[in-house]
């Protein structure tokens, strides 16, 4: 601030460093260094290890080149896992992130009756753990004594009945959907808050103007929230490149590999099957999409957010 | 202009066509509320039920409802220790958290740091960063300190990766702070610690209080951090422990994994109740947004 301003101040670190000893410490250089330790040392070391084969207890880990990459090119579980992450990510997008849209445009609207009822309920499983979730899930959708299935049968829709977890067309939809479950909330507050951001008279001018709810959220309201969007279309990427508690507690990749996600693949790989080196490299792989990701969307999205 | 207004919203508010919306709203807000009130209910419901009432169907009303599930899981199946570990995990994570966020937060929302996009960067990188693609060097590094399977290592790993989440929300929240106050401060002679400490900490308490709340959920929730570094079992916290829920063994009757599954989020459950309208109030956005 400018109040601190004085002649040590020349825009330098050194400057700055001298000026503010106890800042410079304590907020810049132990969390620093904190951060280097715990995470920027760890995706160092990541980039490292996939270069090397390793079991993960041997003293003497083995160099192999690019071999982990060779091998990722021809591993089918590889190519089951990114589909799987994109097909997740398109349903966390099509189902949490338009429905949350939906909710917080029709509750700003006054178009129903108890909205902060809704909003509460909708908002409470973002606070859940997805492995209570999930077991609540398993409960509920168990084909014998689940209530989804006795409610289907009930209505005369018994031919929908399925194993939700162990059908492998679905399995993987099935998880998804229960993502999206408890996710929709996230999105709902971001659209709600965004929307009370929008000028009242924005959306008064489009009424007199004669325009629906239809016009409106596709003409007014869509296109001032598009940095709300941004940020939303860029959580539910990295929520969907995190995907994992769900298919631990659930189907742990089964039936066939045919509900594994990257996430999950590496924990397997190195955890499961000793094979560190090229769990590695198949982090390597995650480090680099969920990079690019934040690249392309920060420097067009986030521009001007923050006030740097 | 504000007569043709009324005019226009009067006709609008008569026609079939103006009620037409808020009918099929409030349909679809109906059915919503069943989507996600629903499961829960049936949940909550199931738990209280006994074997016998079970085999009457999920939707069957607990007729004689009972406690036992919830005694058996407390103490049959450990559920008192898992959620004592989940309550220090998500205690001293937080606290830490916040304790590394306050300064960085305080020299961020106050001070033209040189590099401060540089530090912005690396705030995103560690809020981004999905946690699978670093447990094997954490769990290298965790070994090396012999922190491996122990309480510290895992509330020292929350804290740290608890901490770019909080430096946001903190600075996001100081930045409301009027300058002027800590102006005064300055002109009087004041450190820049005893500003921190004596003007903006005092102030800062309530956005203090939502990002402990916010990261303590959040720690309550983790899963993967506790699965890979922890091997012991009085160690787990909640959500490592409540795996063994899905077993044939206990899944043959609902009530016993539903009770164990209500019991691990009661802590949030209260904690939501008491806090709802400040973690649910956009402040997450707010952090974002600066």
């Amino acid at each position: 601030m400018a109040s601190s301003a004085s002649r040590f101040d020349d825009g330098t670190f050194v400057g700055f460093a001298r000026r503010h000893v106890f800042v410079t410490v304590f907020g810049v250089a132990v969390p620093l260094l904190v951060f280097a330790c715990f995470i920027g040392y760890p995706i160092v070391y990541t980039i490292y290890l996939s270069f090397f084969e390793w079991n993960g207890m041997a003293p003497q880990k083995k160099f192999v080149g690019f071999a982990n990459y060779a091998y990722l090119l021809h591993d089918k579980y590889f190519y089951i896992a990114l589909v799987n992450n994109a097909k997740w990510l398109v349903v966390s997008l099509v189902f949490p992130v338009s429905l949350g849209f939906l909710i917080a445009y029709v509750m700003k609207a006054r178009l129903v009756f108890a909205p902060s009822l809704l909003r509460t309920i909708v908002f409470f499983p973002v606070t859940m753990s997805l492995i209570a979730v999930g077991l609540m899930f398993l409960l509920i959708l168990n084909p014998v004594f689940g209530a989804f299935d006795t409610l289907l049968r009930s209505v005369g829709l018994g031919f929908l009945v399925h194993e939700w977890f162990g059908d492998y067309r679905i399995a993987l939809y099935t998880l998804a959907v229960i993502s999206g479950w408890a996710f929709t909330g996230m999105p709902m507050i971001f659209y709600f808050a965004g929307l009370g951001d929008v000028p009242k008279e924005t959306f008064d001018a489009a009424r007199i103007e004669g325009a629906g709810h239809w016009r409106m959220i596709r003409s007014v309201a869509l296109p001032q929230l598009r940095p709300v969007t941004a940020i939303i279309v860029m959580l539910t990427l990295f929520e969907s490149l995190r995907a994992f508690d769900l298919i631990a507690v659930l189907t742990k990749g089964a039936p066939f590999g045919m509900t594994n996600v990257l996430g999950y693949l590496v924990y397997m790989e190195s955890f499961w099957n000793s094979r560190f080196g090229y769990g590695a490299a198949l982090s390597v792989v995650i480090l680099v999409i969920a990079g690019s990701l934040a690249a392309l969307l920060l420097g067009k999205v986030l521009k001007g957010a923050f006030d740097v | 202009m504000s007569d043709a207004t009324l005019n226009a919203s009067a006709m609008r508010r008569g026609s079939f066509a103006s009620v037409l919306p808020k009918l099929a709203a409030t349909l679809l807000m109906l059915v919503l509320a069943a989507v996600w009130l629903g499961p829960l209910l049936l949940i909550v419901m199931t738990s209280i039920k006994s074997n016998a009432e079970f085999l009457a169907g999920p939707f069957a009303l607990p007729r004689s409802p009972t406690i036992q599930p919830y005694i058996d899981v407390w103490f049959g199946l450990g559920f008192g220790t898992l959620l004592r570990n989940s309550l220090i995990y998500a205690t001293a994570g937080s606290a830490l958290a916040v304790t590394l966020a306050l300064v960085p937060a305080f020299a961020l929302s106050r001070m033209n740091v040189p590099g401060r996009k540089w530090i912005f960067g690396l705030l995103l990188t560690g809020l981004m960063l999905p946690q699978q693609t670093v447990l094997i060097p954490l769990y290298d590094t965790l070994r090396t300190f012999h922190l491996l399977d122990t309480k510290i290592g895992l509330i020292i790993v929350h804290g740290v990766y608890g901490m770019p989440l909080q430096v946001l929300i903190l600075r996001g929240f100081m930045t409301t702070i009027p300058p002027e106050i800590e102006k005064a401060a300055y002109v009087e002679g004041a450190t820049d610690f005893q500003v921190f400490w004596k003007v903006i900490l005092p102030l800062s308490v309530p956005g203090i209080l939502v990002g402990y709340t916010l990261n303590f959920i959040a720690i309550w929730k983790e899963f993967v951090f506790g699965l890979v570094f922890l091997n012991s079992e009085e160690n787990f916290p909640v959500t490592v422990g409540m795996l063994k829920l899905n077993s044939d063994r206990y899944l043959a009757v609902f009530n016993l994994p539903a009770a164990g599954l209500v019991i691990s989020q009661l802590p949030i459950v209260i904690l939501f109740i008491l806090t709802y309208r400040q973690i649910s109030g956009g402040n997450l956005s707010g952090a974002v947004k600066g």
